[in-house]
């Protein structure tokens, strides 16, 4: 009996001991967040609200109107900032955070398509190359692969207030295809008798360097991309000695960011802006300036001859991370940005981006005109401009060459001789790139 | 019912037994239970507490890092003469603009380098309106609205502190502002004591969050909280950017009394709070923990309920088969004793079951035969007795009985009736013989019959034969043996009490066999009494001087039963007038 009893006693304690752990494995987990981007949500980072975020979100109504089931989440970050998080993520091999779809600038494309080969998903069969422009194919390819959907053209011309043309003494004709001196000269005549400066740069921002010398066909690298091209570059020369003629000129507004930028503009503190197409919609926002701007051809280099009046600047597309979900990213873009043509019109109506889609051309938006710019058909001289502008090669480094450009020009601002700075930035740029 | 009743009652103990068993059992159970659940609830929870202040304490440590870097950075802002120049200069030309603007991007970039590790952006504003900032996608707010902004007027309103204030659409009005966190000074010249200038380090809620994330789950809820109450930060979304008066309370309690935690009810539910104040960033992080969520996870009480519900049930069919075994002998022992009590004296009882019942039925069995041996032993010595008492009385021939015969005799003697007094004194030598002999020796019914004759020969001769005397006894009972002096007495008693009132009458002796005993009776037809409804031997006390010897009726009676048996003795009937009757009912003796 009593050996009975003892048995008893231990079968209950050991069915106790398993009833009571039986709770505990519960506590620890919970608290992970998902990974990378799951099937059913679309993912995409891009910068600048007024043109990529609501052209993004025009491509997401649409897409929405037959696809219910698909979530697609917008997410706005500094392109600086995208650039570091894409740089983070996929150079640590996890891709968990990364969204699936990421607008890169077309200058920086091919150094991450080349330094992480494998981290981009194929879109050769999403879109057809040939029904976009040429141009843009460059930068968003690796051999005959096709990595990035082509977005903006980077298409620019010479935004101008012509109410201060005007109090100046100039009308728009004044401004047609003319070289970068007399835009100076301009310059200093509305400065003269508006009080208000010609136009706003930063000083960390050499975009109008890019755009003068690519209108000569030339670039900071040589044509196989890797080669620095700066000591003989006399189309560099020349957009330097301008640069430096602007500012000596005291006709340049000085901002240190976009929202500055467009601020300098819509307040009318400064009165043109020699840019790419894509910066329409911020010149729009100032609905109180409506019939006060006109659109002009760039101005060349004075003493280059292949200068022409055509440039490109800052034009993006849109990749496809290979994180989980990418099929559906791919179908997404394929399906929106990639051949539908009456998106393409909206695009243009409600925000004034031109894409580099062809088809979208014979639409009746692109012929339509533009009424905040005095009835100018800007879209068709967009388009006339594009089929001009000279086709460089970007190459990997554009980024790696402006930062000691931005520094290099400081100095020469600073009274250092040109060829001393040009031949001193080639040096710097020679060892760190290689 | 009945039968029901008797089972319970025989089978009390066991009833019992069980019931004090389940109750112990499951009493036991609920306890243990409880006691369990409550102990690791606790244990649990001291456990959560400790982890959770180490939590609490990680926190801290990650945002007062992150506050140092903000410190090293406004004081880095602070102290650039450049920064302070780009804040307050004129415009100038565009060149000695280019310059400042280029300064300024140059040294705010190394300023920020310090704070690469966080997703935080520096702005800085001017009192000549200019402004820089590193990402304005951050804290989308325009420099217009900037400047008019109530964390600006808190900045100014204390420029020489350091504040974390909190910013989201509602409080700025602009609907692209998402929930941040804005470490904001004013920029103060320390010569002059002059505000050139205010700058601030927007982090959003949801990077901020990243300092406390990963330790919170399910009912383990973090929140940043403001030294005014409004909460900048929390893994629960609902609660950023609500004013929680409640929760500071609290965290300003255990801050005071320096608990390591306390418990608190908070919307409807029961809570623990860990709470730490960030002297330097005015700010308290605060660790909320939902017992209920928490702990929920812990224990599973259903699944520990059903298991100690088997386990009891188990128990209790363990407990009932055992017990049942115990008491079923005890009980079998039980039933047999009380019908032994009540019927059969003489019967043992089965031994068997359990080796205490065993040990219990064999005493009850050797105390009951010594019992036997006791009673029978008490009988014998009271049978003695009894010969004796009867012996010592037959001892005493009456003397009168002897005087008034022998004074009979010498009557006749002296009358000359030489036959009648030899005959009578014959008839007395007859019966003083057979007085004198063995008392306990019976003798058979014709030798007590010549007895009988010579005692009422003796009677006749000293009272004359007015009573007269009859005899009817079956032959065939004349061989049977019986007690000596057993009828005399009746028949006495029939002569000297019979006949009181009547002066003549006869009395008759029958004896005769009814199947296995000898009844023997003595009837007269004198006097009679009343019996007063009853059977017994109410006997009228008769005078010592008639009496032959000192055996009453009664005497008779006892000695027969005594003798023979419950079933044997002596009744009588009796009607006044018409006489009485006296049975006397013996066994067949033979020899």
């Amino acid at each position: 009996m009593k050996k009975m009893l003892g048995l008893l006693l231990a079968c209950a304690l050991v069915l106790g001991a398993c009833s009571s752990n039986g709770g505990t494995n519960s506590a620890g987990e919970g608290g992970n967040g998902g990974d990378g981007g799951d099937a059913s949500k679309i993912t995409i980072w891009a910068w600048d609200p007024n043109f990529n975020i609501k052209a993004m979100n025009l491509a997401k109504e649409t897409y929405a109107a037959d696809h219910p089931d698909v979530e697609i989440e917008i997410i706005e970050n500094a392109q600086n900032d995208i650039v570091q998080k894409l740089n983070t993520g996929l150079s640590s091999g996890t891709t968990k955070g990364l969204p699936n779809i990421v607008l890169i600038e077309d200058y920086r494309a091919q150094s991450f398509l080349q330094a992480y080969p494998d981290m981009f998903h194929p879109l050769t069969d999403s879109f057809k190359a040939e029904d976009f422009a040429e141009y843009k194919l460059g930068p968003t390819s690796v051999g005959d692969t096709r990595y990035g959907l082509p977005f903006d053209s980077g298409v620019t011309g010479l935004y101008v207030r012509t109410d201060y043309l005007e109090q100046a003494g100039y009308t728009v004709d004044d401004m047609q295809d003319i070289t970068w001196d007399q835009y100076i000269e301009i310059g200093k005549a509305v400065k003269e008798k508006t009080g208000k400066d010609w136009l706003s740069l930063d000083p960390n921002d050499l975009g109008i360097l890019r755009v003068m010398i690519q209108s000569a066909g030339s670039w900071y690298l040589k044509e196989d991309g890797k080669t620095a091209d700066l000591a003989d570059n006399a189309a560099l020369k020349e957009a330097f000695e301008t640069y430096k003629k602007m500012m000596d000129a005291n006709i340049v507004k000085i901002h240190s960011d976009w929202s500055q930028y467009v601020a300098n503009y819509n307040s009318g503190d400064a009165a043109s802006v020699p840019t790419g197409n894509w910066f329409t919609p911020s010149i729009t926002a100032a609905a109180d300036q409506a019939g006060k701007w006109a659109i002009v051809p760039l101005p060349k280099l004075t003493n280059n001859a292949d200068s022409v009046h055509a440039s490109s600047l800052g034009g993006s597309s849109w990749y496809v991370l290979n994180v989980p979900g990418k099929e559906a990213a791919a179908e997404f873009l394929g399906a929106t940005l990639g051949s539908n043509v009456d998106l393409y019109q909206k695009l243009v109506t409600d925000i004034g981006a031109i894409g580099t889609y062809k088809p979208a051309s014979e639409g009746e938006a692109y012929k339509a005109p533009n009424e905040f710019f005095g009835g100018q058909v800007i879209v068709q001289d967009f388009a006339k401009w594009t089929a001009e502008i000279p086709n460089v090669n970007y190459g990997m480094h554009t980024y790696a060459i402006e930062d000691i450009l931005v520094v290099e020009m400081q100095n020469y601002l600073n009274g250092k001789a040109i060829d001393q700075v040009l031949a001193d930035a080639q040096k710097q740029a020679d060892s760190q790139i290689k | 019912m009945r039968r029901f009743f008797d089972r319970f009652k025989y089978n009390g103990l066991f009833v019992k037994m069980f019931i004090v068993m389940v109750v112990s059992i499951a009493s036991v159970a609920v306890i243990t239970t409880w006691t369990t659940i409550n102990t690791s609830e606790r244990v649990f929870l001291e456990t959560f507490s400790i982890t959770n202040s180490k939590v609490v304490e990680q926190i801290k440590s990650n945002m007062d890092a992150y506050n140092y870097a903000i410190v090293i950075a406004s004081n880095n802002v602070l102290q650039s003469g450049s920064i302070r120049g780009f804040l307050t200069e004129g415009d100038g030309n565009s060149l000695s603009q280019m310059r400042a603007y280029y300064n300024m991007s140059q040294q705010i970039k190394r300023i920020h380098s310090g704070l690469d590790a966080y997703d935080v952006s520096i702005i800085v504003n001017g009192v000549n309106g200019r402004s820089f900032a590193t990402d304005r996608t951050i804290w989308p707010i325009s420099d217009k609205a900037l400047r008019s902004h109530p964390i600006t007027d808190r900045t100014l309103s204390e420029p020489r502190k350091l504040h974390y204030l909190y910013d989201d659409a509602n409080v700025s009005g602009n609907p692209d502002v998402a929930p941040t966190i804005v470490a904001s000074k004013a920029l103060l010249d320390r010569t002059t004591g002059k505000v050139y200038g205010s700058m601030y380090f927007p982090i959003r809620e949801q990077e901020f969050k990243r300092f406390y994330e990963s330790f919170t789950s399910l009912g383990n809820d973090v929140a940043v909280m403001s030294g005014t109450g409004m909460i900048l930060s929390s893994n629960r979304s609902e609660w950023i950017g609500q004013p929680s008066e409640q929760l500071l309370n609290y965290a300003k309690e255990i801050e005071k009394k320096g608990l390591p935690y306390m418990d608190a009810e908070m919307m409807d539910k029961s809570h623990v709070i860990l709470s730490t104040y960030l002297q330097s960033l005015d700010l308290y992080v605060v660790n909320v923990i939902d017992k209920e969520a928490a702990i929920g996870q812990l224990t599973d009480t259903d699944a520990i309920v059903l298991t100690v519900m088997i386990i009891v049930a188990a128990a209790l069919i363990i407990v009932f088969l055992i017990s049942r075994r115990l008491t079923k002998s005890l009980t079998r022992l039980v039933k047999q004793i009380s019908t032994i009590s009540k019927y059969e004296f003489d019967h043992e009882v089965t031994v068997g079951g359990s080796y205490e019942t065993r040990q219990l039925a064999q005493a009850f069995n050797s105390m009951l035969a010594e019992l036997q041996v006791y009673v029978r032993e008490l009988l014998e010595t009271q049978k003695g007795q009894r010969n004796a008492e009867l012996e010592a009385l037959q001892q005493q021939i009456n003397p009168h009985f002897l005087y008034n015969t022998l004074a009979s005799v010498k009557f006749m003697v002296q009358q000359g009736s030489k036959e009648k007094a030899a005959e009578t004194i014959n008839a007395l030598i007859s019966l003083l013989q057979n007085a004198i002999g063995n008392v306990s020796a019976t003798i058979t019914l014709s030798q007590e019959l010549i007895n009988l004759k010579n005692y009422v020969f003796i009677n006749h001769v000293r009272y004359g034969e007015r009573i007269k005397m009859n005899y009817f006894v079956s032959p065939d009972c004349m061989g049977y043996h019986v007690p000596k002096l057993i009828i005399q007495p009746f028949i006495e008693n029939a002569f000297f009490h019979g006949f009181n009132q009547k002066s003549e009458g006869n009395i008759y002796f029958m004896a005769s066999k009814d199947g296995d005993s000898l009844v023997c009776e003595v009837a007269d037809n004198g006097d009679g009494f009343d019996m007063g409804g009853v059977d017994g031997l109410p006997l009228p006390q008769t005078s010592r001087r008639q009496l032959f010897a000192g055996i009453g009726v009664k005497n008779v009676h006892d000695r027969i039963k005594l003798l023979y048996g419950e079933q044997y003795g002596v009744t009588i009937a009796s009607e006044p007038g018409e006489g009485t009757r006296v049975k006397i009912r013996l066994p067949l003796i033979k020899g």
